[in-house]
């Protein structure tokens, strides 16, 4: 499709001769088919710009909206923008910069069908100003010394510096100006260009509607005649576009409605005698992928949310994603030459993603006990996916103190997570104290019990009348329970100290850094994108819309002469 | 699981450290011990235990311990009483000299006639020379004397002394107060005795047909005190045979028969109240059995001429019992335990009655070979005989062959047993008995 959306303050034929030459030289230079704005995302942009400037005004930020329209027009010169401006500059009663727009406006845009109301602003404003110089000049006069009155005065009095003169009165510029007096942007475009068109608005409120054909049309007043394409600024209200027969086709109509300070844009499929309508979709993600009659996907996308287009009348299936959250599929019901606007929110998906990696040469992760892999020092991070909400993350690894801790992951998101793995302390003098701590216990209980058995013997030995004063188990078991009661104290001594150093850990325990969310990766990022324009849709008893990039150079032939027609899809 | 383990390890531990950590508790254990060693004396040239006597008077008990017998001499220990029991000798001079040859079986006299005065506490220990050549008789008041012997047999110990070719004199007593002294000696195959309060030497005669000519002539000899009388035997085991005599009074004897048939009979004598009487009664052991005879009943045997032995001419009833060798947890061996190779009567339990300890120096304990034991019997049952206890030293050790030599030294109201256990020179004392109440024997026994 032809990239170029006019400008307003270039007439059609200018227009046409610079986009011919910007088509020759991109041919020339071999650049092929993309320029680096296209024409939706173009008029996108002057619609962001203008919605900006509309919610400050609205809000009373003066200043800020005029700022962002001044902008606006430096970016895209059209004339809504320095109306607007001039509205702004006048509503802070800056009567010289509010002069400057309205001057500009009509400079730029002549032919501009409220140049007459413009040019009675601009009146109105100069009068405002001269009422307010001329108060101002007399009030100097007044304040100012009378012959010399003062010279006959007590000398001492000239000692006295003269009064100051009082302040100049206050400008009231006239500011009956609201909202609704916001310029909006009107884009008409016919498919094929170049059809005459007639824009009548609508004077009075209960006029009846527009009959195309008749011989008046009461309370409907013509403000613009041109041809297509065409970019006009009108005031707030209902018109009725007509573009006449043209060549083979016939003529089409459509009511349009401007609302302030927004961007408007109809198109005219002639072949079908109809205007088609145009759907815009916002998302509460921005940048969210938008498909129009494609369930399936099998096609390039329709565009990125906020996206705007002109689309057939009819019922479209309107499907939108963005990496992270639910689709969201609707049908949406447009009339020819309507404009609608969907807006969508999208709700994130129920699971995320945890990225992980660690401080460590290898780590095995757990997730709710479960293993879920084992990241190793120079690889990606390991990703891995759950249901959103609490987890119980575990993390292992050789020689360094297990983590555990609960993670709450989140929805549609990545959470980056850093596991900083604390080396174990090591315990190598516990378990050499529990070691021979145990070997003394265990020495101490056999001769303990070797004790016990030789009292236990001789105990026997008493009872039965065999005993002998000097027998020598006594002595025996004198020494082993003397050997078990050493045996016991230096155990215990080296069971309290294997404790202790099994207990001491001076070193912190294994942390986790979760790092700022991300978002998940959009895979459609690495695509081309497909079109630079609104693709053709398929549309009922339409002809099959030709896909791919294609040329088109077609003899053409009017009351006015001939000539070539050049056109390409890129 | 290991949380418990380790927990029942560890009251397990504190468990044994508490109860083992009073190493005190084994010296309050051996204290006061139901058995005690006596020590032998430095002097005391070879062995220790091999013979015992002992001798009471006026509360006061004297045991005499000898070493091997023509080789050592004897040591005197003050028995004392229970609780403080004298371990060490009072008097080691018994038979000490060169000149005086221990007997195998020495004899203790309550009171002995000496040549000047009546003198308590002495031992006949062996023959050899003090003023004369005789048999030796020390007192416990260092004195001593001899008793000449009938003539053949003071004419052979001369020569003996003079060629310094030591015999054997084996003597016996009584437990009265004046006791009648049986002696021997077997390689002239004499016997005599000297009567209460004499000191002159009556020889026993035996049968012509007696078969009584071996070595082993007069090796056991036992003195039953028999309403008023003395019944005398002289074992000759190597005939299998045990020849009594009596007298009542004066230096007569009269031969009342033999005991014989069964093999070994007579390798040990001891004489005592064994049945309810207060007459003595014979315990004699043979090769395999021991048996019980009362000593009324023999001392009712009318003289005789016949010199055959059997028990077959003794009186109905008269054999009050006859047991064989028994055995406990600690002790096994019986077969070859040499049981009843001595044999004593001793009234352990107080109750007027005696028991019988049969020694069995071969008896294994506690896996100890030959350490020997002492097995007690109450014999005076009227229908059986019970084996009612055994007695070991706890520290037995092989070869000690306890029960070669027993003695009962009167003690208070009881008597106690001593016992030699020659082979490794041990001579102990046991204060304790199956049969003694609990309680009544003080802090010694159970």
């Amino acid at each position: 499709m032809f990239a170029l959306v006019s400008s307003g303050f270039l007439s059609r034929r200018g227009a046409l001769v610079l986009l011919l030459l910007a088509l020759l030289a991109a041919l020339a230079t071999g650049a092929l088919a993309q320029t680096k704005e296209s024409p939706g995302k173009r008029l996108e942009a002057i619609r962001s710009q203008m919605d900006k400037g509309q919610g400050l005004f609205v809000a009373g930020n003066y200043a800020g909206a005029a700022e962002v329209f001044e902008a606006g027009y430096s970016a895209y010169p059209y004339s809504a923008f320095l109306f607007n401006a001039g509205v702004c500059y006048q509503k802070q009663n800056d009567v010289d910069r509010a002069l400057a727009k309205f001057r500009e406006y009509v400079k730029v845009d002549p032919n501009a069908p409220d140049l007459d109301k413009v040019n009675q602003r601009i009146a109105a404003l100069e009068a405002a100003k001269a009422t307010a110089l001329a108060a101002a000049a007399a009030a100097a006069a007044a304040a100012a010394p009378v012959g010399d009155a003062g010279a006959d005065a007590d000398p001492d009095a000239g000692a006295l510096p003269p009064p100051p003169p009082p302040p100049p009165p206050p400008l009231i510029l006239p500011s009956g100006d609201d909202q609704n007096s916001m310029k909006s942007l009107v884009v008409i475009e016919t498919e094929p260009d170049g059809a005459p068109l007639r824009i009548y608005q609508r004077l009075d409120a209960n006029a009846a509607r527009f009959v195309l054909g008749a011989a008046t049309n009461p309370g409907w007043k013509e403000v613009v005649a041109t041809h297509a394409p065409a970019n006009l600024t009108l005031d707030v209200g209902h018109y009725h576009v007509v573009v006449e027969k043209f060549r083979d086709f016939n003529a089409s109509e459509a009511d349009m409605a401007v609302s302030p300070g927004h961007v408007h844009q109809l198109k005219a499929n002639l072949s079908q005698g109809e205007f088609m309508a145009f759907l815009r979709v916002s998302s509460n993600v921005i940048g969210a992928h938008v498909w129009i009659d494609d369930k399936k996907k099998e096609h390039p996308l329709w565009g990125n949310a906020p996206h705007g287009e002109l689309v057939p009348g009819g019922k479209h299936d309107v499907l939108v994603e963005a990496p992270g959250f639910e689709p969201f599929l609707s049908s949406v019901e447009l009339q020819h030459g309507e404009q609608k606007e969907l807006e969508v929110r999208m709700v994130r998906v129920g699971y995320g993603v945890l990225r992980i990696d660690a401080s460590a040469p290898e780590i095995k992760v757990r997730i709710d006990e479960q293993p879920k892999g084992v990241w190793r020092s120079g690889e990606e991070p390991l990703d891995a996916r759950f249901d959103s909400g609490s987890h119980k993350l575990t993390i292992e690894s050789d020689g360094r103190k297990t983590f555990e801790g609960t993670i709450v992951v989140p929805r549609g998101q990545i959470l980056p997570v850093h596991a900083k793995m604390i080396p174990k302390y090591p315990r190598g003098p516990a378990w050499t104290q529990a070691i021979i701590g145990a070997a003394f216990l265990g020495a101490a209980i056999y001769v303990g019990s070797e004790s016990n058995r030789l009292y236990d013997q001789l105990q026997s030995d008493r009872a039965n009348g065999s005993l002998e004063s000097s027998d020598d188990r006594a002595t025996k078991g004198k020494w082993f329970a003397v050997g078990a009661d050493a045996g016991f104290a230096i155990a215990g001594v080296l069971g309290g100290l294997a404790t202790y150093n099994f207990i001491k850990d001076p070193l912190p325990e294994s942390s986790v850094t979760q790092g700022k969310l991300l978002e998940f990766e959009d895979p459609l990022k690495a695509r081309p994108v497909a079109h630079l324009g609104p693709r053709k849709l398929p549309v009922k008893n339409a002809v099959a819309a030709e896909h791919g990039p294609r040329f088109e150079f077609k003899p053409s032939a009017s009351s006015n002469g001939g000539g070539l027609f050049f056109g390409g899809r890129f | 699981m290991r949380g418990r383990l380790w927990k029942l390890s560890l009251l397990g531990g504190l468990a044994l450290s508490a109860s083992a950590c009073s190493w005190s508790r084994f010296d309050d254990v051996v204290e006061d011990s139901p058995v005690v060693l006596l020590t032998k004396p430095n002097s005391m040239k070879a062995g220790f235990g091999v013979t015992l006597a002992t001798a009471t008077n006026g509360g006061q008990t004297e045991l005499l311990v000898g070493g091997t017998t023509n080789l050592s001499g004897a040591a005197l220990y003050d028995v004392g009483n229970e609780q403080a029991p004298g371990t060490t000798s009072v008097d080691s001079g018994y038979c000490s000299s060169g000149s005086c040859f221990l007997s195998s079986l020495m004899a203790g006299f309550a009171n002995a006639s000496a040549p000047d005065q009546v003198r308590p506490l002495c031992f006949a220990v062996g023959s050899g020379t003090v003023l004369q050549q005789g048999l030796v008789v020390r007192c416990k008041d260092a004195h001593e004397y001899t008793l000449d012997m009938p003539p053949a047999a003071q004419d052979f110990l001369a020569s003996s002394i003079a060629k310094n070719q030591p015999h054997d004199h084996p003597m016996a007593t009584d437990r009265s107060d004046d006791p009648l002294l049986l002696a021997s000696l077997p390689e002239k195959r004499l016997a005599w005795f000297y009567p209460p309060k004499s000191r002159e030497p009556s020889e026993l005669v035996l049968p012509d047909d007696a078969q009584a000519d071996d070595s082993s002539f007069g090796r056991s000899l036992a003195v039953l005190a028999v309403d008023g009388g003395r019944v005398l035997a002289l074992g000759v085991p190597g005939k299998s045979s045990v020849f009594l005599f009596k007298t009542e009074a004066g230096s007569q004897s009269r031969y009342i028969g033999c005991l014989g048939e069964n093999s070994g009979l007579g390798r040990a004598l001891a004489a005592g109240k064994v049945d309810a009487d207060d007459n003595d009664d014979l315990v004699v052991s043979d090769d395999h059995n021991v048996h019980v005879i009362d000593g009324a009943a023999l001392f009712e045997l009318p003289e005789t001429t016949s010199g055959a032995c059997s028990f077959s001419s003794l009186p109905k009833a008269a054999l009050i019992s006859s047991f064989g060798c028994g055995s406990t947890s600690n002790l096994s061996g019986c077969e070859l335990s040499e049981f009843g190779a001595a044999v004593a009567v001793g009234d352990l339990d107080g109750d007027g009655d005696g028991e019988v300890i049969v020694g069995a120096p071969k008896m294994t304990v506690r896996g100890q070979e030959n350490a020997g034991a002492l097995l007690v019997y109450d014999a005076d049952q009227a229908s059986e005989t019970a084996f009612v206890d055994a007695k070991f030293i706890s520290s037995a050790e092989s070869g000690d062959e306890l029960g070669r030599s027993i003695v009962t030294p009167h003690l208070d109201k009881r008597d106690i047993i001593a016992a030699g256990a020659p082979g490794r020179g041990k001579t102990a004392l046991f204060y304790c008995s199956a049969l003694l109440p609990h309680g009544a024997a003080g802090s010694r026994c159970p």
